[in-house]
């Protein structure tokens, strides 16, 4: 190993030509330009311009995003999307990950038939996302659904509703389809956290006689916050971006009455119009909406990494 | 993970220089697509021994029909060889957009109904039509929904959608019920049905455009089909005027004849629920016909118009294309020979039959006996379904506000009143007489 080292600097030395390496970046520094910088920076020229259909009539500086904040009926249903973008990042945050960490810790306790409840809870991960809206669907479905068969067989026809069809249940109905979805990559995230934590730091508490919950507080927790740093920044990028799921269950109009609408889809009607409404002049509006959300979630990422640094240099 | 946070600093900062070159450098070539305007004229004098023509449309599901179709026309014209080459529906606009403003395209193209296809005909790119034979048969309905402004019709209308009641027979015999005449009759079906346990209409309020769909169908029953939509359409009415409230409002009061959890429900479950004979009545469209053979090829049903508080009973129409020739076509005299075809007796049985659609030509009948007794209605009486042909523009467009208020209101939300007042805010900023 040394002697290469040694021959590679050698020879760097002889001939001045290490530069040379940072050509090697170069093709996939162009693949990558390509594909992610320039549609990135298109959508955010187009932001700052007129359209009408398909085809970019003026510059107009940022009218659209004016229009995308004050205008009715789109700045209430920015707002309206929004609130809808938070609950979803707050409930999948306590349900989905809350969850996953118990269950993880569960695991990491070897349990009996641990490898089992591994690969059971990350199974619905490996569907389609459509393929999961439609299941839902379908056992969600008011009078031919399993739930609602369910809830009858034991008793509880008073709990039977149109899960998603009913403003009040259709938006916590998507966001726990989605926890469901989403629990097993939770476990794994924390599980490796738990395993990566040294054993000899374990046994050192343990003979210091900390036990139970003191052990949990003091141990476990402060050193899993990396693991849980990560899963609250992809559960916060995730929630922001919701969209597959409410399209694959209802629809691109955030039905029923926009209770399910999120910036996402929002932004889908706006920038594509909808299935039923045919128009779609409003690729400028859109453009401004995906910039806004691009940005939104840029900060409050760097926001959450920059948390993350300073309780790491505490430790 | 400092790095990480360098790193995404940088990534930024060189996003942000690429964005503003980007913004600086292209301004300029926006508009250069329409320069060469009337250049493709000189070249009509080609030989002349077969002609080849090409047809645009978006029903890729329909190309062994079409093929039956051009084999008919050719047994009288087998001098014009015909190519039918769709594009998927969601896909057609733009691509027939794209290729018309860079003056190609096909000779002849499925046009848009309404608004839609006649934007294209004002910009100029749709070839006048009426001097050719066949279009006085028409109702002036169908005509318009390719007539421009400027009075030339720019589309031979083909076929039309048509909305009304479906019902169970079975169920309506068993239940000692007659087909309503009146608005009265009607609701008295509805209450004796659900006195007898049975769901009176197959209906759901989950997806947005039954909604609009129903309305068309209910709103003519109210409103007495052209007496008000007349009125509507050339901005004497609007959507404040008590008489249309009251139509929000019955659709409201036809809740308490929808399945249980009708909130819930949209398409493919109200379908099931009258193909399985678990409720009486379906509000739907003509094209439901063929999709509900095939879920229950035994159920004995039938449509029956909807009856009006004046007594009067209406089905609600559009058309939902009509086909058009290309400006710059270099085929015209062979292109209007075919669309001269298209409004035959003999094209018009043979689209009835194989199709299973209604034909914008007056009298044709079919074995499809639902379907030849639907032509005749849809023939004698009918009624403008005006959320497709006057209100689709705005954005959102009048329609689409109409389908989530009407979803609004039967969730408790907002009242009919203030359905009728969000319509009428909309509609005054995108269609044209109320302006």
């Amino acid at each position: 190993m040394t002697t290469v080292q040694t021959a590679l600097k050698k020879k760097g030395r002889k001939n001045g030509k290490r530069w040379t390496i940072h050509l090697f970046p170069i093709p996939a520094l162009i693949i990558y330009s390509v594909f992610v910088l320039y549609p990135i920076l298109a959508a955010l020229t187009y932001s700052f311009y007129s359209f009408k259909g398909f085809s970019r009539e003026s510059f107009v500086g940022f009218d659209n995003f004016v229009t995308l904040f004050t205008t009715e009926p789109y700045g209430s249903m920015f707002t309206n999307a929004f609130k809808h973008n938070l609950l979803y990042f707050g409930l999948q945050m306590i349900v989905m990950n809350g969850l996953a960490f118990i269950l993880a810790f569960v695991i990491y306790k070897k349990v009996r038939g641990a490898e089992f409840f591994k690969i059971a809870f990350f199974l619905p991960r490996l569907l389609s996302v459509i393929v999961v809206g439609f299941l839902w669907k379908l056992i969600l479905n008011p009078n031919f659904g399993t739930l609602n068969m369910l809830l009858g067989k034991l008793g509880l026809e008073e709990l039977q509703r149109a899960w998603l069809g009913d403003p009040n249940t259709a938006l916590i109905s998507i966001i726990l389809v989605n926890c469901w979805f989403g629990l097993g990559f939770g476990v794994l995230i924390f599980l490796a956290g738990f395993q990566s934590i040294p054993g000899e730091l374990i046994e050192a508490a343990k003979l210091d006689g900390a036990k139970g919950m003191t052990m949990i507080r003091k141990i476990y927790l402060p050193l899993m916050i990396p693991s849980i740093m990560i899963m609250t920044v992809l559960t916060f990028i995730q929630s922001f971006e919701a969209f597959e799921l409410v399209y694959a269950m209802q629809g691109s109009m955030g039905e029923p009455y926009y209770s399910t609408d999120t910036l996402a889809v929002f932004f889908y009607r706006l920038a594509f119009g909808s299935s039923t409404s045919g128009s779609s002049d409003a690729i400028g509006l859109g453009s401004a909406l995906a910039a806004v959300l691009f940005f939104f979630i840029l900060i409050c990422t760097m926001i959450f990494l920059k948390f993350t640094n300073k309780k790491e240099v505490e430790m | 993970m400092r790095k990480m946070t360098k790193y995404l600093l940088l990534f930024l900062f060189a996003m942000l220089v690429t964005f503003v070159l980007a913004a600086c450098s292209d301004n300029g070539n926006d508009s250069k697509a329409d320069t060469d305007e009337g250049t493709s004229e000189n070249g009509e004098t080609a030989s002349e021994e077969k002609v080849k023509l090409t047809i645009g449309s978006w029903r890729t599901e329909d190309v062994a029909k079409y093929e039956k179709v051009i084999a008919l026309f050719n047994e009288t014209n087998p001098d014009i060889q015909v190519e039918f080459n769709p594009t998927k529906n969601t896909e057609y606009n733009t691509v027939l957009n794209t290729s018309l403003q860079a003056g190609e395209g096909p000779d002849i193209f499925h046009l848009r109904p309404y608004a839609a296809g006649l934007k294209l005909a004002e910009a100029g790119f749709v070839e006048p039509i009426s001097d050719i034979n066949g279009l006085d048969q028409y109702s002036e309905d169908y005509l318009a929904a390719s007539k421009g402004t400027d009075g030339e019709q720019y589309g031979v209308p083909l076929n039309i959608s048509s909305t009304q009641f479906f019902y169970n027979k079975k169920i309506f015999e068993d239940q000692g019920l007659e087909v309503p005449t009146t608005w009265d009759e009607f609701i008295e079906v509805n209450e004796k049905l659900l006195d007898a346990g049975i769901t009176p209409i197959a209906m759901g309020t989950k997806e947005g455009w039954l909604l609009s769909l129903t309305h068309g169908i209910v709103g003519a029953g109210v409103l007495d089909g052209n007496t008000f939509a007349d009125k509507l359409v050339t901005g004497d009415k609007d959507f404040t005027d008590p008489a249309f409230v009251e139509s929000i409002e019955a659709m409201n009061d036809l809740k308490k004849y929808f399945p249980a959890n009708s909130e819930g429900l949209g398409m493919d479950d109200i379908r099931t629920l009258f193909a399985m004979e678990q409720a009486a009545m379906f509000p739907l469209g003509s094209w439901e016909i063929p999709v509900v053979n095939e879920l229950n090829a035994d159920l004995d049903y039938d449509f029956f118009p909807m009856p009006s508080k004046a007594g009067n009973q209406t089905v609600t129409t559009w058309v939902d294309g009509s086909f058009a020739i290309n400006a710059k076509s270099k085929n015209k005299e062979a292109a209007k020979t075919f669309l001269e075809f298209l409004t035959t007796k003999e094209f018009g049985e043979l689209f009835v039959d194989e199709f299973k659609m209604i034909s914008a030509i007056p009298g044709i009948t079919s074995d499809d006996k639902l379907l030849s007794e639907l032509s005749k209605a849809v023939e004698s009486n009918s009624t403008p379904y005006y959320w497709v042909i006057n209100f689709v523009s705005g954005d959102p467009t009048t329609k689409t506000v109409l389908e989530t208020e009407l979803q609004g209101m039967y969730l408790g939300e907002v009242t009919p009143a203030e359905v009728a007042q969000k319509l009428q805010e909309n509609a005054e900023t995108s269609f044209e007489p109320f302006k």
